[in-house]
């Protein structure tokens, strides 16, 4: 265990689904400012700004890479650096641990994190392609048809197969997310969801069905980090970063050896031993979904499913508002939606949010310590986070 | 509307396996400086990194590690397959790759069964794609 040295200082969002008229830049802006103004800082105490990578648009990504948003947030001459880092949907943590390495060595004193994307709006095929190629190698699996939901599918195959875990299950960890993102102004889809809507869609990938897989959405969502020290300068609700665990386990799905597990495992068991924290002391789980195999990965290396099977922790409820372990509160990707790498920051800005006790009806009360879990492509790597509101 | 359906472009290290695929042979890497048997093909040993890397027939046999039909919602250039099943094959010699299981019982696959390597050409090329029929209908199916 060590001490932290980094922390939360501020959040912004906007919200996700299908905005054809907000263009990548306006939520870019609106949600980076609204993360400074929840900070209490102005643009000028940014020293280095962070923006993920943007894939709706090439030329929109490029303008992130070029200090586009210094230039619209009056940073020049202010910001040291702009630089991009990009892990897909496991962007979100891999964007905490390295603007935690840059504010605890002093290279960086306060980092803007930033995500903006509008693949909600790309045409529905459009999204299909491009998914097909995010972690998908053109050589050797495109020939054969492969795509986002068959990864999902495949992976889920694999899981039900060792762990027993039934499409039931499954479904209903779309149920329990949509609970949470009926709570959620942000959300993309906030009308009731039952077990027999999602089991009575169409199925595209067997045995996955279309109300199971990858929901795109536009969105964009910013934070602040800052030392420890630093922090308790700027707010009274820092979010410190406890530890972090992760493990890459292949860039082709066929090439995992352990699709049932991934690298969570492992990753959970470094996370906590950095953060001298377990299974018994976390209060919210924010789980990267995409689909509802994942988090059910997630949930079952964290050790949070009081010695059940993830599926049937989840069917009996304990995932979803009232329950005893809240799983990604803002409905994650499958009811907030997935906005590219940004659907995973979604996700860890959620968490933030609990922890600063500005969640509003989704608030858990008296929660203090959360745990994070992320993945890029097709669940090529694992990573898991341990936050706290103490140091 | 059907689309074109990609085909791989192989790299000056990967195209033997290519065209032994037009021969109807499966192959795989093996490193003649550590041993380790490769796939997907690589320009380095991921073990050694030595460049002495050989090539082997795989006996064309193994089994299904995981699988899924694709029903609705195929990626451009597939339209025209749906349904079609793409799987992950563990070979006999332990190395993974992605296929797909053809044949009138590919739907009854299911994780663990055997499989055996056969050979399809994308129409209207010449690339030949390793695909893979079931052995026999799993019990209870």
């Amino acid at each position: 265990m060590r001490r932290a040295t980094a922390a939360v200082v501020g959040i912004g969002e906007v919200p996700s689904g299908k905005f054809p008229d907000r263009s990548e830049l306006e939520a870019a802006v609106l949600s980076a400012a609204a993360a400074l103004r929840d900070a209490g800082l102005s643009p000028r105490d940014i020293d280095v700004v962070m923006p993920v990578g943007a894939l709706a648009s090439s030329q929109f990504n490029v303008d992130l890479v070029f200090s586009r948003i210094c230039e619209e947030l009056g940073m020049l001459r202010g910001a040291t650096m702009n630089v991009q880092v990009m892990s897909g949907g496991a962007s979100s943590s891999t964007m905490l641990a390295v603007a935690e390495a840059l504010v605890t060595t002093g290279a960086a004193r306060r980092v803007l994190v930033l995500h903006s994307d509008k693949v909600g709006s790309l045409p529905p095929q459009r999204g299909v392609d491009l998914f097909a190629t995010t972690g998908v190698s053109e050589e050797w699996e495109r020939p054969y048809g492969h795509n986002m939901n068959a990864v999902g599918a495949m992976t889920s195959r694999r899981y039900m197969y060792e762990t027993a875990t039934t499409e039931e299950e499954l479904a209903a960890v779309c149920v329990s997310l949509r609970k949470w993102a009926m709570l959620n102004p942000h959300a993309m889809y906030r009308s009731e969801l039952t077990m027999e809507e999602v089991l009575g869609s169409k199925m595209v990938a067997t045995p996955l069905r279309s109300r199971e897989c990858n929901m795109l959405a536009d969105g964009a969502a910013a934070y602040v980090v800052a030392s420890a020290s630093d922090a308790e300068e700027i707010t009274e609700t820092p979010v410190y970063v406890r530890g972090h665990g992760s493990l890459v386990t292949h860039y082709s799905m066929s090439q995992d050896l352990d699709l049932a597990h991934l690298g969570f495992p492992e990753a959970a068991k470094v996370a906590y031993e950095e953060s001298g924290l377990g299974p018994d002391d976390i209060h919210v789980a924010a789980c990267y979904d995409a689909y509802p195999v994942y988090p059910l990965i997630a949930m079952d290396a964290l050790g949070l499913c009081r010695g059940e099977r993830a599926g049937a922790f989840v069917a009996a409820g304990h995932t979803s508002p009232g329950g005893v372990m809240p799983m990604t509160t803002n409905g994650g990707m499958l009811s907030q939606g997935h906005t590219g790498a940004g659907g995973g920051i979604a996700v860890l800005v959620e968490a933030f949010r609990q922890l600063m006790g500005k969640a509003g009806e989704r608030q858990v009360q008296g929660a203090v310590n959360a745990v994070e879990t992320a993945s890029g492509g097709t669940w090529m790597d694992s990573h898991v986070t341990v936050l706290s509101k103490e140091r | 509307m059907t689309t074109t359906r990609p085909v791989p472009t192989p790299s000056s290290w990967s195209e033997p396996f290519w065209a032994a695929a037009r021969e109807e042979r499966l192959t795989f890497q093996v490193c003649g400086s550590c041993g380790t048997a490769t796939m997907y093909p690589k320009r380095l040993c991921p073990t050694c990194l030595s460049d002495a890397l050989t090539w082997q027939d795989a006996a064309g046999t193994g089994e299904v590690y995981t699988w899924t039909e694709q029903v609705a919602g195929p990626p451009s250039g597939f339209e025209d397959r749906v349904p079609y099943v793409v799987a992950v094959v563990r070979l006999d010699e332990g190395v993974q790759l992605m296929s797909n299981i053809v044949g009138p019982d590919a739907a009854n696959v299911q994780c663990g069964a055997r499989v055996t390597v056969a050979f399809e050409t994308v129409p209207g090329t010449d690339v030949v794609l390793p695909v893979f029929t079931l052995d026999e209908a799993p019990a209870g199916a």
